[in-house]
């Protein structure tokens, strides 16, 4: 997990910083509070990475140690952040060479486009126009969890970056070392997947 | 997912550039003829609608908590850790 070194390129000085420098001149009990800044997050990334609790306390013990072993590379030409869950996705991605697992399935667009024989809905789904609050409880956040959880994992990882942690394209794009274009393709799909998930979710419902 | 009245193809068109389009990473040009499109197809609103409504779900599902064996390891690690090495 090395950093290429770029001498004109103008350091992140983000809320890490402080913290990661006190750690890389020796104060090595400061780890602590970076672990404990982020190892919720880390933890839910890592579960919806793996199918598995026990693999994802793994992923994030092994994400820890790798940033500590690592952190002295830390260039800050990005935000620690982003550098963290890049260390994760790498670990995350190694962690899957590992073991056994068939080819993942490919999603195609073809799968989810529109025919031209669909019949016309009527009007928008309930789902789409309720406020938010009223829709989101335990079971439908179970079965979206459960839903992303189905999805390969190329188009898993980035729908949970730029999704539900919030990373922007190029942030993503930077993370998983794909191309912005790609990381729009995946992203696409991954969304279109779980909207048809949604809809059977609520079909079922009615 | 169309009418008599307007190309399926345009439908097509549109339906790929649908999460661009959510995320504002499309020109001023063709995100006016997107809302355009989608002010005149049922089909493509709702589709639209539904897509946005997927992705605003995603951004509100609520993180777990850590278990505490897993932060009682964390910390035993960081423990292990000499003190006298940095990384």
């Amino acid at each position: 997990m090395t950093t290429t070194k770029n001498p004109n390129r103008k350091k992140v000085r983000d809320e890490d910083f402080d913290l990661i420098q006190g750690i890389n001149s020796g104060q090595v009990e400061k780890f602590h509070d970076l672990v404990k800044r982020y190892d919720q997050k880390l933890y839910n990334f890592s579960l919806r990475m793996c199918r598995d609790h026990s693999d994802a306390e793994d992923m994030v013990q092994d994400t820890f140690l790798n940033v500590f072993r690592y952190l002295k590379d830390f260039r800050y030409e990005t935000k620690f952040k982003n550098w963290l869950y890049k260390v994760a996705a790498s670990t995350c991605i190694k962690k899957r060479r590992k073991s056994k697992f068939a080819p993942e399935k490919e999603l195609s667009l073809d799968e989810f486009r529109p025919s031209e024989e669909a019949e016309v809905p009527d009007q928008v789904p309930e789902w789409a126009l309720m406020p938010l609050d009223k829709l989101l409880n335990e079971e439908l956040a179970g079965s979206i969890n459960q839903s992303i959880l189905s999805l390969p994992k190329k188009y898993r990882m980035v729908i949970v970056l730029r999704d539900i942690e919030g990373f922007s394209t190029a942030e993503t794009a930077q993370i998983l070392n794909l191309s912005p274009a790609n990381v729009k393709v995946r992203l696409h799909r991954a969304r279109l997947f779980l909207r048809d998930k949604l809809k059977g979710y609520f079909d079922n419902d009615q | 997912m169309t009418s008599d009245d307007h190309d399926h193809k345009h439908c097509l068109e549109m339906f790929e550039k649908l999460s661009e389009y959510i995320d504002g990473e499309l020109d001023h040009a063709t995100c006016a003829e997107i809302q355009k499109h989608a002010d005149d197809c049922l089909a493509c609103f709702s589709c639209l609608e539904t897509l946005k409504r997927t992705i605003a779900l995603c951004k509100n599902v609520k993180d777990k908590p850590i278990p505490p064996n897993l932060s009682r390891k964390l910390t035993e690690i960081i423990e292990n850790i000499p003190k006298t090495t940095s990384p």
